[in-house]
């Protein structure tokens, strides 16, 4: 991070996405009626976050480098911040991979399987905790599209492949 | 007329199904205020999908249930096992947990227990008489009063949600642009539809909310490996029976001290922003300095338990009566009810008490009903508390995000709110870790159409922008804005610079402008009230020679 804090990188982070949506909002239509135009409030908005942001800037520099015990526990290196954002990471991925499989498995299949896969990945895989793991994804993913389908008669997305 | 609206009320909140849904909705409440990480206000969100094909009274009923099992089920965690199970039983564990340890957990349960009760009694009461009275205030606002309302709650809520207001500000910004992503409400128009079907259509705020919250806090609680595996039940001692009759004893010759407390919650929850995380420990703070014996807070004293948690149940009272007397959403969990009102095509605003009698009255019933299931439910539930606590963190998380899944899709059962819901849990969780507060931007989320509705309407009105500083009520927001994004600096230079003697007062005859503007008798009154007080503080400030008094703050955490 050399002498540069966290915050100074959140802040460039936060005005270039302040700059896109500026220009973003160049692209919406200006209509002959009505007194505010639909770019204004926008643009109001974009206006004080990026006041604000170039304050959280100045501050960020001026704070120095950051404290090496404030962020005692965190990894420095790319294969420590893997490990160290290990779960996180895991239940994204896995939830992607979840909307991912939805169109063809439907959501009471994958829904048990996301489950199954994310306590599999957290909590481990001995045969007791597999068992456990899967008897819990279809108990509470079962239980709770049984809820929504039958008793609030929501209809929930079927699989292509299986029909579900 | 309001007999029969009552009656009405009475009918819709008696029916058998919506009182099951309210036993099931406190319990459930229950269970998720006790277990550390999953806040009320996450139980409260999870909740709306199955609102969802509910009549509007049946599915508010179910949410102020689950509301107020969450604001009591804290107290479960804090006083058996040191752990809080809510930000807004932090102060209960001061001296519920020593008390437990002492060999007494059913009197500490009991005065927890009977302390929320009350509480919520005496919060209820005052949501009933308070909010009318308000909204009649509220109906005198116009368009950019309205905006201005709108901006005070933004920035009071970023000064108070976390320890920099300029991520909070940011926060809160970030908050009112997504809601601007979509077509516009006023003229149709796409915006910030970079040529995405999906984007045209806009974030569900559902989704958005419950990305942001929930699946952002799921990811915090399950973050360390080590503690992910563990349950809550390898940290503590759990076996208690609760002494209703001891504590009752107890609380009688302490009445005080449970008045005071639920009116201190009551007030902190109509300031939108603070929440029960601020209430319980200011309750908790007032109450060792009125006590004969403060030496004794903090090794399991019966007002440290009381005055928490009578103040934490009476904070959503107080939230309740700013958001059906306004519209303006006092906290988190206020602003998921709001969006729960506006699911089912009702708009919080000052007529709201007026113009849907029958759904206000089932909330303020609903709301005293759910405080006695509360109660009828706490000793059960501390056997299924106990039963909870031994699940595994990793376990409860995954299948809640399951949950979140089925829930969010079923809110207008299209694919992409599910991406929505990815997408602001990982900025949720972003946010958490660099330390921008997620009030704000919820928020934001919540109140930015609100904000642009009224804006427009200002401007179509008349174009004419002084109007924000002639109108009385719109130059009393603002002031009262710019004095609370100014209250952090106050609060950290507070006894080391002298600008800061002169904060207060300043405020005081700041506020009074528009007090005096606003005309009649009362209020020219209250505004000379006001400005005394200012002089009083100047006077104490010269008699004691302009000298920078110690401060012993606390820190004031997000709920």
């Amino acid at each position: 991070m050399g002498r540069l804090n966290r915050d100074v990188y959140v802040a460039v982070f936060l005005l270039l996405f302040s700059g896109v949506m500026f220009w973003a909002s160049f692209d919406i239509r200006e209509p002959d009626y009505g007194v505010l135009a639909p770019s204004v409030w926008p643009r109001v908005i974009l206006t004080f976050f990026t006041i604000l942001t170039l304050i959280y800037l100045v501050q960020s520099l001026r704070r120095g480098p950051d404290d090496p015990d404030a962020n005692a526990g965190e990894p420095s290196t790319i294969g420590g911040w893997v490990s160290y954002w290990r779960n996180p990471i895991i239940c994204f991925v896995l939830f992607g991979g979840y909307l991912a499989v939805l169109p063809y498995l439907g959501m009471l299949i994958s829904g048990v399987l996301f489950v199954f896969f994310l306590l599999t990945a957290l909590g481990g895989w001995s045969p007791r905790q597999l068992s456990l793991h899967a008897a819990v994804a279809v108990i509470s993913v079962g239980g709770m599209w049984s809820l929504f389908t039958y008793g609030l008669n929501v209809l929930l997305p079927s699989g292509e492949l299986t029909g579900i | 007329m309001i007999l029969e609206n009552v009656a009405d009320a009475f009918g819709h909140i008696l029916h058998i199904k919506t009182i099951i849904l309210m036993f099931v909705g406190v319990a459930g409440g229950l269970i998720a205020g006790a277990i550390p990480g999953f806040t009320i206000a996450m139980a409260v969100v999870l909740t709306l999908p199955f609102t969802f094909s509910m009549p509007p009274e049946q599915g508010l009923a179910t949410m102020v249930s689950v509301l107020v099992g969450g604001l009591s089920g804290g107290l479960m965690a804090g006083i058996l096992t040191g752990i809080p199970g809510t930000p807004s039983s932090v102060a209960t564990t001061f001296d519920g947990f020593p008390m437990a340890r002492k060999g007494k957990p059913g009197l500490a349960l009991g005065l927890g227990v009977w302390s929320s009760f009350f509480g919520g009694m005496i919060s209820a009461v005052l949501l009933v008489t308070l909010a009318p009275q308000l909204a009649r205030v509220g109906l005198e606002f116009q368009p950019w009063d309205y905006f201005m309302l709108v901006m005070f709650a933004l920035t009071i809520t970023a000064s108070l949600a976390g320890k920099d207001i300029v991520k909070g500000l940011i926060a809160g910004a970030l908050g009112l642009l997504v809601r601007t992503v979509g077509e516009d409400e006023a003229v149709g128009m796409a915006r910030f539809d970079f040529g995405s079907e999906i984007l045209l259509s806009g974030f569900d705020f559902i989704a958005v909310l419950i990305g942001l919250f929930a699946f952002s806090q799921l990811l915090n609680d399950v973050r360390d490996p080590k503690s992910a595996r563990t349950s809550l039940s390898e940290k503590g001692t759990i076996k208690a029976r609760i002494e209703h009759i001891e504590a009752l004893k107890v609380i009688f010759k302490n009445w005080v001290v449970i008045i005071r407390s639920a009116l201190i919650g009551t007030f902190t929850g109509i300031l939108p922003g603070a929440g029960g995380s601020v209430a319980n420990i200011l309750a908790y703070d007032q109450a060792k300095k009125a006590s004969k014996k403060p030496e004794k807070f903090g090794t399991g004293t019966p007002e440290g338990i009381m005055a928490p948690e009578s103040s934490n149940n009476a904070v959503e009272g107080g939230a309740l009566i700013t958001m059906m007397a306004l519209g303006i959403p006092g906290d988190v969990t206020a602003a998921v009810m709001l969006g729960a009102l506006l699911i089912h095509d009702v708009v919080p605003s000052p007529t709201f008490i007026s113009e849907q009698p029958v759904l206000a009255y089932s909330i303020f019933i609903a709301f005293f009903l759910a405080t006695c299931i509360m109660l009828l439910l706490q000793s059960g539930m501390l056997r299924v508390f106990v039963l909870v606590t031994r699940v595994r963190m990793y376990v409860l998380a995954g299948v809640i995000l399951g949950f979140c899944g089925i829930g969010v899709f079923a809110l207008n059962n299209v694919d992409h709110d599910l991406w929505t819901l990815l997408w602001f849990g990982i900025l949720g969780f972003l946010m958490r870790h660099f330390g921008f507060p997620l009030a704000p931007m919820i928020l934001g989320v919540v109140l930015g159409n609100i904000a642009e509705l009224n804006l427009a309407r200002a401007m179509a009105i008349d174009t004419d922008l002084t109007h924000f500083l002639t109108r009385p009520w719109s130059l009393f927001f603002l002031i009262i804005a710019l004095f609370s994004a100014a209250f952090p600096w106050f609060q950290a230079q507070r006894s080391k610079k002298k600008w800061t003697l002169f904060y207060l007062p300043v405020a005081c005859f700041a506020m009074s402008v528009p007090l005096f503007m606003m005309g009649g008798i009362p209020r020219p009154v209250i505004a000379c009230v006001v400005v005394a007080g200012g002089v009083w503080v100047l006077y104490k400030r010269w008699k004691s020679g302009w000298a920078l008094d110690a401060y012993d703050g606390h820190e004031i955490k997000e709920g």
